[in-house]
């Protein structure tokens, strides 16, 4: 049903981006795995919030990642949760990853194209993106 | 200064509505609590002066109106959905230590909330009927943040929650043997039989749960009402003295960034400041803990807290429950009463309940002697909580 095997049934049309979280749809769109970043101590952070936990400033930055990454933990959703989900079900992955480049700062999202079971913490995965849009594309993850 | 030994849990009762009943408007249920609780102190309802409860259990200004509580002097919820009954006790011992009341009536309830759509029955692996794929917060909104966390369609709590109890499980190599053992004992404790082949026989429907892990979903809708009072009250009381001996809640927010923060923490219960503050407030130590009431909406959150509690060490929680020895009779009786994975998603409505039976000498699986009592709230979103109770 969706772009890679074991997608998720992901409905999100408009991500409602505000001024800390449009930088990373931005570069999304552009194929870029972008993270927030505290222009003022540099922290890392997810999600972007809207004061640093560090430091409590609002300014910030994005910094364009490598890409890739390690699930820190998974879980596979082997029924359909909701009666929206039923049709065509496929088993999915959600995943935490450690992001490459952003030590503190962990995406919530989904290992696709992989057999379920084969995913396990400590995997080594890299983006991929599902275009749902000319200005949304969603990053999920994949094994290196 | 603190609470400790200021206050002491006078009457308890837990009142059940079932079938079309299980509806009841509240405060109504709630109102059968509370009298019941007041009748087993031996108060009146003019005795009370206050009420606490975790967030959404009903309104207080209702409740005493309805209830005919002449005038009121205190009233708190806890904030977040979570927390449970033992935070929300720790603020009527905060509200009597303080001075604002005398007694104080603290409820927690569970509503009945049968699930339709035909993808089966639990209330905590699947979102309620008509929930928005955003239910939590985790899964594509509301708001911005949310939107970043969409592509892993978490749809329930049950699905966050198996997302950080596999941190935990692959961190300590913790098998589903060994939490298997844990449910099977859940099972006995609540007088029912269930095998570890059995357990290890349900289906999956978010790893690492099946239905068996998760606190169900149910037709019956409870209210628990707590009376605590003035010790010095309740010396005059018939009930056999129960302290608060301590009491804390809080705990580090990192649950305002799901996942986030140090990979121990987020592998963890999360109760571990709550730990240190109730044992120094209480003067005690997991040694001195003769049964603990474990908040269990998901059968691992007994092994983190085992842990985080001081009944063993970090990532041993799997072993000790195995080894026999979280039973009546081993080194700490755990949910003697079966606990909310046998019964309801019931915000630790039993648990304190539970508690105050043991340290009266009234309970079902009774521990011999029993003195010292842990009741915990859910691990989850801040503010978690804890409360420890002792005979005087």
């Amino acid at each position: 049903m969706g772009t890679f095997e074991h997608q998720p049934p992901v409905t999100l049309t408009d991500p409602a981006a505000d001024d800390w979280t449009q930088g990373f749809w931005d570069a999304a769109a552009e194929g870029r795995l972008a993270v927030t970043r505290c222009s003022s101590c540099g922290t890392f952070r997810l999600p972007p919030g809207r004061f640093c936990r560090a430091c409590g400033s609002q300014e910030v930055t994005y910094e364009t990642l490598p890409g890739t990454g390690t699930v820190f933990t998974c879980t596979v959703v082997r029924q359909p949760l909701s009666a929206q989900d039923a049709a065509g079900f496929e088993e999915y992955v959600p995943a935490v990853i450690d992001a490459d480049g952003a030590p503190g700062a962990r995406f919530v999202s989904a290992v696709v194209d992989c057999a379920p079971d084969d995913v396990a913490p400590g995997m080594k995965v890299r983006v991929v993106w599902d275009r749902v849009s000319d200005a949304l594309s969603l990053p999920y993850w994949t094994p290196e | 200064m603190s609470l400790k030994d200021e206050a002491a849990v006078v009457g308890v009762a837990v009142a059940r509505a079932e079938g079309a009943d299980a509806q009841l408007a509240m405060p109504d249920l709630a109102i059968v609590a509370a009298n019941a609780a007041l009748a087993d102190a031996g108060l009146e309802r003019a005795d009370v002066q206050g009420f606490c409860s975790p967030s959404g259990v009903c309104d207080h200004g209702a409740l005493a109106s309805q209830m005919g509580v002449p005038e009121v002097s205190f009233s708190a919820t806890l904030t977040s959905g979570s927390g449970g009954g033992a935070g929300a006790l720790a603020l009527a011992a905060a509200a009597i230590s303080g001075g604002f009341a005398d007694v104080v009536v603290t409820l927690s309830r569970y509503e009945s909330a049968p699930r339709s759509g035909g993808t089966g029955p639990n209330a905590l692996l699947r979102p309620p009927p008509g929930a928005a794929a955003s239910a939590y917060g985790l899964s594509g909104g509301p708001g911005p943040d949310g939107a970043l966390s969409a592509p892993a369609a978490l749809r329930s709590y049950g699905a966050a929650a198996a997302l950080t109890a596999n941190a935990y499980l692959h961190r300590y190599g913790i098998s589903r043997e060994h939490v298997g053992r844990w449910v099977v004992q859940a099972r006995a404790n609540a007088g029912e039989k269930l095998s570890l082949d059995d357990y290890l026989a349900a289906p999956l429907v978010i790893d690492p749960f099946s239905e068996l892990d998760a606190a169900p979903g149910i037709a019956t809708s409870y209210v628990a009402a707590v009376v605590t009072a003035n010790v010095e009250r309740a010396r005059d009381l018939d009930q056999p003295l129960v302290v608060i001996a301590g009491a804390a809640t809080g705990g580090s927010p990192i649950n305002g960034a799901p996942w986030q923060g140090p990979a121990e923490l987020v592998a963890s219960s999360g109760h571990r400041d709550v730990a240190a503050d109730v044992y120094g407030m209480a003067g005690a130590s997991a040694s001195d803990i003769d049964v603990a009431l474990l908040a269990d909406d998901f059968s691992p959150w007994v092994l983190m807290q085992l842990e985080d509690y001081g009944f063993c060490g970090v990532g041993e929680g799997g072993t000790f429950v195995a080894d026999g020895r979280a039973v009546v009779g081993g080194t700490v009786a755990v949910n003697t009463h079966g606990g909310n994975i046998t019964d309801a998603f019931a915000r630790g409505v039993t648990h304190i309940d539970e508690a105050v039976r043991q340290l009266r000498g009234t309970a079902t699986n009774q521990v011999p002697d029993a003195s010292t009592a842990l009741v915990t709230g859910d691990p989850g979103t801040m503010p978690l909580s804890a409360v420890i109770m002792r005979r005087a």
